[in-house]
């Protein structure tokens, strides 16, 4: 059939069983909203306040469905607003595809009105991009871009498409999905190699990363710990991927991990890790991280071999299949000894907030709390700083897709945007976005979306009234020298949330903490709760700068 | 037992043979690549294969054996690329072309032309204070052609960098 380049934009998204879309109009992209406009029984947009939060929702929608998010921007501006959440998503492996709008071809490489160069911008921040210069290549394009995004290490792709091309018309028939491109799988050898070093191993470590949500294999990964005996530690990528509630979990490792995570890597003789990459802010010092023991690695991006750190088994592979592989060839070990001290160690070394005035709040008390209300389904989203490394120490993940957060990058600004495409795509579970007063003031205008869309999320802010992971490294670092991070703050959050539409609370002190709570999570609605903290409650354990991740700092004077 | 990072092998230069498809920007995907991960390019020669859907493009790295490997794998992620070999230098044959502009002066022209008959080299033009020559060879070759003519004041070099094809 006949369609126009718009038109074929909205029968390739609903070849992708794509429902919702996250965006923004502009001149470019007129043809492309017309469509949408006749597509809106079968298509939902959700038009964000800024581009910037169209990704970052598409990007939550990713993450807690596992499905591909969609955003579209206009040529220029809208297509730059969109870079930061790309490279959001890039850093996470999130799949996500952004189409955007550029003028017309005639127009390209003029300097005209609205025009960026934006598949050369997002060239180092996607897995691949395309601009669209035949009407005949657009379905095809479109196709590939989703197989590219969903496949092996998943991650975004951009699709800029010139307006003429979405007025011009061609033939478009109706195809399927593309198969997910293939992707390695071990040679026999490697497990047998890895078998013979867990056979010898008395005290092995199993570590797990971001890959073991992204191809769900959080099943094959409690048979595997539990055949293992061994205690496991996720980064932050992989909260939720390993149930918190087990008695192996060690919590996190890394930069903010626990000091029972320190000391098992301590003392382990093999080091596992599943579905991860080894980010400098897991292995801190690379020279200083499991020196004294071999590490196996279990990666399906073999550029991930060898990059941060030497490891002594490559397995390359989907972490599913090579987990379940090794479920079926690995028998029972046990580590009964092991498994008491690192128990031993939990029990020594909890993780403790003290309020700093009588009746103060403490974000463990707001985090615990909020984790005893909520059901293990809760989605809860952060912003970037303490409030993210407290919502991760601090509640029991319990299930993957349950935690969101922007780790590679560190996107200030993220949690909002993200809390609003996870709760649009998960309707029936409770969304919190946990977040920080400074995080917060980055992307606040998406209460407004929020608000027009009735998304009835909870916009939990930890209100330290200054910029806390900055200054907390100001502290150590810095000889308090708080440049910067505490401009006495003007905003009264109650009141802004008021003026968007939502409904706010305030809590100040201990006692406030579970009845606030207990009524913002009933509310049908969008609320925000502005929970007012202590500005020096510090995010401990922290390893500093060059030191190694088996000594974090565990107190801090101020 | 200590499980170190084992010591890098020395730093040496690397022929990497890539394959992609000839689509708009595939350069510039090779070339931002190396740039953000801070690889050095030494030479890139680029051009359409017999077939002209796809290009080869041969590149010299500098770099020791693990940056070599990373180079490898992370180029073989780029979507457009086909296939990427690490050459092994004694498995190819490899041709570099050069210009080179020399100070010319009564006294040097004679030396100057002993110099390119003993390599085979071309001389393309002769002016009365310059001369420019033309050779073809490996790496090698034309280092040491050039080296001799340093000596004579060289105004000018142009190299294609290497290109290579496996034997």
């Amino acid at each position: 059939m006949l369609l126009t380049g718009a038109q074929i934009v909205m029968e390739c998204l609903l070849e992708q069983g794509v429902d919702t879309v996250f965006g923004y109009p502009g001149g470019a992209v007129l043809n492309i909203y017309d469509a949408l406009y006749e597509y809106r029984d079968r298509i939902n947009h959700v038009r964000t306040a800024h581009e910037q939060g169209a990704s970052h929702a598409a990007d939550g929608y990713a993450r807690s469905t596992g499905k591909t998010g969609v955003c579209i921007a206009t040529s220029g501006p809208g297509a730059t607003n969109l870079v930061t959440g790309i490279a959001t998503a890039y850093m996470d492996s999130v799949p996500l595809v952004a189409i955007t709008g550029n003028v017309n071809l005639n127009l390209l490489g003029l300097d005209s009105f609205q025009e960026v160069d934006i598949t050369g911008i997002t060239m180092p921040i996607t897995k691949h991009n395309y601009i669209v210069k035949d009407i005949n290549d657009l379905a095809d394009t479109l196709r590939e871009a989703f197989q590219i995004a969903g496949s092996g290490r998943k991650g975004p792709v951009l699709v800029d498409i010139p307006k003429d091309i979405t007025a011009q018309t061609c033939e478009y028939e109706r195809k399927m999905p593309l198969p997910p491109l293939p992707h390695d799988f071990p040679i026999e050898d490697r497990f047998r190699q890895a078998l013979e070093m867990i056979a010898r191993a008395e005290r092995p470590f199993l570590y797990c990363g971001g890959g073991v949500i992204s191809s769900e294999a959080e099943e094959e990964l409690r048979v595997f710990a539990k055949r293992l005996d061994a205690p496991v530690a996720c980064s932050l990528m992989c909260q939720g991927g390993f149930d918190q509630a087990d008695p192996r979990y060690m919590g996190m490792l890394g930069m903010h991990g626990t000091n029972t995570a320190a000391l098992a890597i301590k003392n382990c003789d093999l080091f596992v890790a599943v579905g991860t990459r080894f980010s400098d802010r897991v292995l801190c010092n690379a020279g200083l991280f499991a020196r004294h023991c071999p590490i196996i690695q279990i990666e399906i991006d073999t550029a991930e071999f060898n990059k941060n750190i030497e490891v002594q088994l490559k397995v390359k592979g989907d972490a599913k299949e090579v987990l379940e592989r090794f479920n079926r060839l690995l028998p029972q070990q046990s580590h009964p000894q092991w498994m008491e001290q690192v128990d031993a160690w939990k029990k020594e070394f909890p993780l403790r907030q003290e309020p700093k005035t009588p009746n103060g709040v403490t974000p463990q008390q707001v985090i615990e709390t909020l984790d005893r209300l909520t059901d293990d389904d809760a989605l809860i989203c952060t912003e970037v700083g303490q409030n993210q490394m407290w919502a991760a120490q601090f509640y029991t993940y319990r299930k993957p897709r349950t935690f969101i957060s922007s780790g590679g990058l560190g996107t200030m600004g993220f949690g909002l945007g993200a809390a609003i495409g996870a709760k649009i795509a998960n309707p029936q579970k409770t969304v919190v976005n946990i977040a920080g007063d400074g995080s917060f003031h980055m992307n606040c205008a998406e209460l407004a979306t929020a608000a027009a869309y009735h998304v009835p999320i909870v916009e939990l802010i930890l209100n330290n009234e200054v910029l806390g992971m900055v200054r907390q490294w100001q502290k150590l670092f810095y000889e308090n020298r708080f440049s910067q991070t505490d401009v006495d703050p003007t905003t009264n959050f109650p009141a802004l949330a008021e003026a968007f539409g939502l409904k706010a609370y305030t809590i100040e002190t201990a006692d406030q903490v579970e009845p606030v709570l207990r009524e913002a999570l009933s509310q049908n609605g969008p609320v925000l709760i502005d929970c007012r903290i202590d500005p020096d409650i510090n995010v401990l354990p922290m390893v500093p700068a060059g030191a190694s991740v088996e000594s974090p700092i565990l107190e801090m004077d101020n | 037992m200590e499980y170190t990072n084992s010591n890098p092998s020395p730093v040496k230069e690397y022929i990497l043979s890539v394959l992609a498809r000839n689509r708009a920007g595939v350069l510039l995907r090779i070339a931002g690549l190396f740039s953000r991960r801070c690889y050095n390019i030494l030479s890139i020669v680029a051009a359409q294969t017999e077939d002209t859907e796809y290009s080869r493009i041969l590149i010299v790295v500098s770099g020791d054996d693990r940056i070599v490997r990373q180079v490898d794998k992370q180029l073989s992620k780029l979507i457009d690329i086909v296939q990427v070999d690490v050459l092994e230098r004694e498995k190819i044959v490899e041709r570099e072309h050069l210009l080179l502009k020399v100070e010319r002066t009564l006294q040097t022209s004679e030396k100057l032309v002993e110099i390119a008959n003993i390599f085979h080299a071309n001389i393309l033009n002769v002016e009365p204070d310059s001369m420019i020559l033309e050779l073809t060879g490996d790496a090698g070759t034309i280092n040491s052609f050039i080296e001799l003519y340093n000596p004579y004041n060289v105004l000018r070099i142009l190299r294609t960098g290497a290109m290579a094809m496996p034997k």
